[in-house]
């Protein structure tokens, strides 16, 4: 990266079912005043904002940056609206990184949120599109066939799925803004009830409220600030088209050339023991081995066996999800943004209960869209 | 100001703007214009580093609508990418961005969607502010017919000087061959039509139109390669305003006003009448007349800036890409292929660009033959 670029503020609601406390703008102002705090700045100090949140039809406000632009102090400022579907959240803290090695923004402001219950995620996500047959499935629909697939080749037992959403639960127990933070057995997701053959239900993200935002900084600002810095050490997001013959969704090639770039631009050559911890979009559990694989953890095929031998829990050897991950909370446009920013405050070093001890580097990612979609980050305690 | 990287707009190719093409979705318009601008540049999909789009769901009428447009893009094997909810103007103005980080040198910027599939007035409505506003039933005619009796009142312009504002645009729509309404009419023709919200006239706002347009983005060392004449970016700055209509005042624009400040600074020019061409997202002839007075220029009568010689909005608004086609005419017109519509030895030109009710958002580029920094 041609300026280096940090993380230095970090904020983000508690993450639970309804928030009829507060609106919409209200919900997005808390994550932005505990990022401006954190970071020890005032609106004043922002030179742009950077807003992203998934399909509008969430809540049903069109474009909802527009009537937000007053509650996240981006009046008579340069302010963008990204919107990459499940990614969004890392692709916006991505176009943040992008404004501050510019060179033209010192500071900016990066939100992600989504405030499900003002909506109904499932009507939104079900579309009825001409000459298509209606899945009205939603997420979970489309994405079970690809599980399928992913254990068809793999021979994967079937209670992998259930271990991971069984770890998930735990790690959200040390997560004080966790949505879900009630532990689960292996033996309760397997006896809960089948929602898309494999997936049942305790193996599927919640529908959540909540907000984070993160603030960057050039690298004078960055050493200036009150608190260590995490440092982006590479970042990229790749989309790929929907209709290609060879297409693989189980093994999507977006991500593993994502992954490369990134993994080139922060010199990780090993990322099974150059990387200390991964935050990694998993919003059905199966995702979790799927991803081990695409990523580059461990060669095509086993990434159940890292779940099996129980190496992605928290005090083992990668850690996967310290803060609980989608399975825990998931405020969709928010789950990505939120992805990156627990990565960043594990190599601070202040990820308070689930803090994994002495992370240098972590990955952050996210996926959106029929697995076309990818965005992340690898960031570091040092520049 | 600081040394910046030289970036060029290097191929533009725009679908004729239609009331509504009833044979095609979306991304079977975006395709052909994709394949158009490409060629004009002489390259294939794979010469290009970067590609971003602009577009809006509630347009698309379904989540993810972008999605159905990284086929047409070219987007095999996979690409970088991202794409934003807001006209595609932005996307070229954060391609730029991404250019002046180094992360890219070629950018494929496109906008589209099929506004004739929706009812814009009503589909806008859902822009505004869920609580205290949207539930009024406030459309962007209604807000704009609001803003317009205001700057009436404050600026004394009349009903005639509307008119003939929109009479220009109209003039000029016709030597444009991808505008919509083709056919000049005069100030007195435009100003008997009906109310559509008063004090606008039918004969003042765009019909519903829509279009799919790309755009090609070169930084130096690649632009020279890929167009005979590219229209250097010289200055670029964009601002967004509380939207509240409240909050703010309705019959000036300080968005514009600040970021037209920052570019042409940027750009090093002193004023707006440095400029040959002026190319303004201004969906009626208020918006037009408050947008030059940021621009300080005279509202009403002859500038030096030729003022939307494509005809500009009025003339045809495709919804999203509005101000990508503001764009790309201003490459037309740097780089001598606007033909029937071309502004004589046009050498400079400012874009503007806008989004929300009574532009609540706004984006300006300043543009040159020649580049910017040496």
């Amino acid at each position: 990266m041609k300026r280096p670029v940090a993380v230095v503020g970090v904020g983000q609601t508690k993450h639970t079912t309804r928030r009829a406390d507060v609106n919409i703008a209200g919900l997005v102002r808390e994550a932005v005043d505990r990022a401006l705090i954190d970071a020890g700045l005032e609106h004043k100090d922002i030179d742009a904002v950077v807003i992203g949140k998934a399909p509008d039809m969430l809540e049903g406000v069109m474009q909802p940056e527009q009537f937000l632009v007053g509650a996240v102090g981006g009046h008579m400022k340069p302010v963008l609206r990204i919107h990459t579907a499940g990614s969004v959240g890392a692709t916006t803290a991505l176009a943040a990184v992008t404004h501050v090695a510019s060179g033209l923004f010192d500071r900016v402001l990066t939100i992600a949120f989504e405030k499900q219950s003002e909506g109904n995620a499932m009507w939104a996500l079900s579309p009825n599109m001409p000459f298509m047959p209606p899945l009205v499935a939603g997420a979970g629909g489309y994405f079970a066939p690809y599980v399928r697939a992913y254990i068809a080749r793999t021979g994967a037992p079937p209670h992998i799925g259930p271990m991971i959403a069984a770890n998930a639960r735990d790690n959200a127990t040390r997560n004080e803004y966790a949505h879900l933070q009630e532990p689960l057995t292996v033996e309760d997701v397997m006896q809960s009830p089948m929602l898309w053959d494999p997936i049942r239900y305790l193996e599927t993200c919640p529908s959540s409220d909540g907000a984070i935002a993160l603030i960057v900084a050039n690298e004078e600002r960055a050493k200036k600030g009150p608190r260590k810095p995490a440092w982006i050490k590479g970042g990229a997001s790749y989309a790929e088209a929907m209709w290609v013959p060879g297409r693989d969704q189980v093994n999507p090639a977006a991500g593993r050339v994502c992954s490369k770039h990134v993994y080139a631009q922060a010199g990780i050559t090993d990322p099974w023991n150059q990387i200390d911890t991964a935050e990694i979009y998993v919003p059905f559990s199966w995702f979790e081995a799927m991803w081990l694989e695409n990523l580059g953890f461990c060669p095509i095929g086993e990434g159940w066996k890292i779940v099996e031998r129980g190496e992605q829990k928290f005090g083992a050897h990668l850690p996967i999800n310290p803060s609980g991950g989608v399975l825990a909370s998931n405020p969709i446009g928010a789950s990505g943004m939120l992805r990156l920013g627990e990565a960043a405050l594990q190599v601070m070093g202040r990820a308070g209960a689930h803090q994994v001890e002495g992370a240098k580097t972590a990955l952050g990612h996210a996926y959106g869209g029929g697995a076309q979609y990818f965005a992340m980050w690898v960031v570091g305690s040092e520049l | 100001m600081a040394k910046l990287r030289n970036v060029a707009v290097v191929g533009f190719a725009q679908a004729p703007i239609v009331a509504h093409d009833a044979h095609r979705t979306a991304p079977e318009m975006l395709y052909p214009v994709v394949r158009q601008a490409l060629a004009q540049c002489g390259v294939e999909r794979d010469a290009i580093d970067y590609q971003t789009a602009g577009s809006a769901d509630y347009i698309d009428g379904r989540p993810f609508g972008f999605v159905a447009a990284l086929d047409v893009m070219g987007t095999w094997p996979p690409r970088q990418d991202s794409h934003l909810e807001m006209d595609a103007a932005f996307a070229a103005y954060y391609a730029w961005i991404r250019m002046q980080a180094g992360e890219c040198d070629t950018a494929l910027v496109v906008g589209y969607g099929k506004v004739s599939e929706g009812q814009p007035e009503r589909v806008l409505n859902l822009q505004l502010d869920p609580y205290y506003l949207a539930p009024l039933g406030l459309g962007p005619m209604s807000t704009a017919g609001l803003q317009a009796s205001a700057y009436m009142a404050r600026s004394g312009a009349s009903d005639r000087d509307m008119a003939e504002i929109a009479a220009r645009n109209r003039g000029a729509g016709a030597r444009n061959p991808d505008a919509q309404l083709r056919t000049a009419a005069s100030a007195d023709e435009l100003q008997r039509t009906p109310w559509t919200v008063e004090p606008l006239r039918e004969g003042y706002v765009p019909p519903i139109g829509e279009s799919a347009v790309c755009l090609l983005l070169a930084a130096e060392g690649k632009a020279e390669t890929m167009c005979k004449q590219p229209a250097w970016i010289g200055g670029v700055d964009q601002r967004a305003e509380m939207q509240s209509l409240g909050a703010r005042d309705l019959t000036r624009s300080a968005s514009t006003k600040l970021a037209a400040e920052k570019a042409l600074a940027m750009a090093g020019l002193a004023s707006a009448n440095d400029v040959d061409v002026l190319e303004t997202l201004s969906t009626n002839p208020v918006e037009e007349m408050i947008v030059r007075e940021a621009l300080g220029l005279p509202a009403r009568g002859e500038t030096k800036p030729a003022i939307n010689p494509s005809g500009g909005p009025i003339a045809g608004h495709p919804l999203m890409m509005t101000g990508l086609i503001r764009l790309g005419e201003a490459f037309r017109q740097l780089s001598g292929t606007a033909d029937g519509h071309a502004v004589p030895n046009a050498k400079r030109a400012i874009v503007h660009a806008s989004q929300g009710h009574c532009l609540q958002q706004n984006l300006i580029f300043v543009l040159g033959r020649e580049r910017r920094w040496s």
